[in-house]
């Protein structure tokens, strides 16, 4: 599940670390509407070539470029299938454009996810007025992916002492075994929420209406900056997009 | 038997929980392994059936290396009950939880139906046979997980925290459900820090401190031993602090006891009696 690492909160200090989560959001919006408008070789390149520089920014394109590695695999199976299968005129140009947008997709995404810690997340849902519970709802789903993670390896663990064979038997035999797994799983996660509801309730939850906040997240001329440029950028690529017929070496297509 | 031999283990390669681990556990004894948190204690139970591999050195059953053997193999053997009972139960009834189990290693319905029925009553469960688990209580749950493995009987039985939860009328009789299967030639190995269930039931201890053990012999030396229950934090037995009070006034009287019937032995002798 290496690819996933794209989408986890690093530490680190960098320009793109230092905005705020509002602003990113909108130039990762903008970014993945960007990706989704183009269906053709060279202008997703374009876009890709765009985004490589931002990554850097962020200073993760090495993580960036593990989580690439480790979704290769599947790229390559969407290439293979989508040739087969495809009833385009040149199904190995549209699939590698689709793959291309995927990556893109992914990448505008990780731009917002890999610099914006789950508090800043919650915090920004909060000043955009979503109601506090379920912004407070949201990081707690995300703090707890990785525990759920051990206690799914631990799961496995018990199983594989009681004699389950996880790993061997037909692709039948290899689904029935995912029972044994996710049944706990499921019910050891229902148990921990029912345990730290409470907790948080005996530690006041809710027990005042009008909450304060230790650091509220202030929009700066920067902020503002990206804002402006994102929608700027959106509104020429619309316009392009819509009014304007793409020249001929935008529609380039692999010769075979 | 089992033998390990200088294992290291560290989890991800980075965390070390086990550094040169050496143990051997003949067939028939009863064992408590015990230690502080973060001893390594669980990671060397998971060792003896395969679940961990170890980094550095070898762990081998009557004479060979286990890497030869899958975990579900091993676990023929090799018994393992886990802390979290809710990491094993997954089932509609606590019979067909144990069921599963006896599947798993192949048994016909008939051995499989009698074997359970046969551990449901030794652990007092038999009137929870049709219930579901997760209704049960967090000590039945934790029955119904050990009972889960004790119905396969394996050769090897090994408890991690088995004592949790339980009281103390549960307590003994797991106590003398344990004895009972080492009297029929069954090893048994816990992991726990509960001393006294220690003292009581267990001749052997291993006791560990920092993925080392630090001590390992009989239970009576190694936790009346100051410096062995201060490095693996645990509490004194009590009986070992009356007659270290006891030593304070009657040199006569050992320091060194953990079993009520030295201590009064001991005492007996001072006040000249027979």
């Amino acid at each position: 599940m290496s690819f996933l690492e794209v989408f986890q909160y690093t530490r680190q200090d960098s320009v793109i670390h230092r905005l705020d989560p509002r602003a990113k959001l909108v130039m990762s919006i903008v970014l993945a509407i960007i990706s989704l408008s183009f269906l053709s070789i060279v202008p997703l390149l374009i876009i890709f070539c765009c985004l490589i520089p931002i990554i850097a920014a962020a200073k993760s394109l090495r993580r960036w470029g593990r989580s690439m590695k480790g979704l290769s695999v599947l790229l390559i199976f969407i290439i293979v299938f989508n040739t087969l299968l495809s009833t385009a005129t040149n199904p190995f140009s549209q699939s590698l454009a689709l793959t291309l947008r995927l990556i893109a997709l992914m990448t505008s995404f990780s731009v917002f996810f890999l610099t914006v810690h789950p508090d800043e997340l919650s915090q920004a849902l909060i000043q955009m007025r979503v109601k506090f519970e379920f912004a407070f709802a949201m990081s707690m789903a995300m703090r707890y992916v990785p525990t759920l993670g051990r206690e799914a390896y631990a799961i496995m663990d018990a199983q594989k002492a009681r004699g389950v064979e996880l790993d061997k038997g037909n692709l039948l035999k290899r689904i029935r075994n995912i029972v044994p797994i996710i049944v706990p799983l499921i019910i050891v996660s229902i148990r921990r929420a029912l345990s730290i509801a409470e907790s948080m309730e005996s530690r006041g939850f809710g027990a005042s209406e009008h909450r304060t906040y230790m650091n509220p997240l202030k929009f700066r001329s920067r902020d503002w900056g990206v804002v402006i440029v994102s929608l700027l950028v959106l509104a020429i690529i619309m316009y392009t997009r819509l009014f304007i017929q793409l020249p001929p070496w935008a529609l380039w297509q692999l010769p075979i | 038997m089992i033998l390990l031999e200088d294992v290291h283990f560290a989890y991800d390669g980075l965390y070390t929980a086990l550094q040169g681990v050496s143990l051997q556990i003949d067939d028939g004894e009863r064992i408590a392994v015990m230690g502080s948190n973060g001893a390594g204690k669980t990671t060397l139970v998971k060792h003896l059936n395969g679940l961990l591999r170890p980094d550095r050195g070898r762990v081998i059953l009557d004479g060979v290396d286990t890497k030869h053997y899958s975990v579900a193999e091993l676990s023929r053997e090799i018994g393992l009950v886990m802390q979290n009972p809710d990491h094993q139960l997954f089932l509609e009834t606590v019979e067909r939880e144990i069921l599963f189990s006896l599947d798993n290693l192949g048994y016909s319905k008939e051995e499989s139906k009698e074997r359970c029925m046969r551990t449901l009553n030794d652990l007092g469960l038999e009137g929870l046979a049709e219930r579901s688990p997760f209704t049960l209580s967090g000590g039945e749950r934790k029955r119904v997980a050990l009972a889960s493995v004790l119905a396969t009987e394996p050769r090897v039985l090994s408890l991690d925290e088995p004592t949790i939860g339980q009281d103390a009328r549960q307590k003994d009789k797991l106590a003398s459900m344990l004895s009972e299967l080492n009297e029929k030639g069954k090893t048994v190995l816990v992991v726990t820090h509960d001393i006294e269930f220690v003292i009581e039931n267990f001749p052997r201890t291993v006791a560990m401190a920092d993925g080392r053990i630090v001590a390992d012999g009989p239970t009576n030396s190694v936790l009346s031993n100051t410096e062995v229950i201060e490095k693996c934090s645990l509490t004194r037995p009590q009986l070992t602090d009356a007659a270290m009070c006891l030593h304070a006034i009657f040199s006569d009287v050992p320091q060194r006891i953990t079993l009520l019937d030295d201590l009064e032995e001991a005492v007996v002798n001072v006040l000249g009696g027979t």
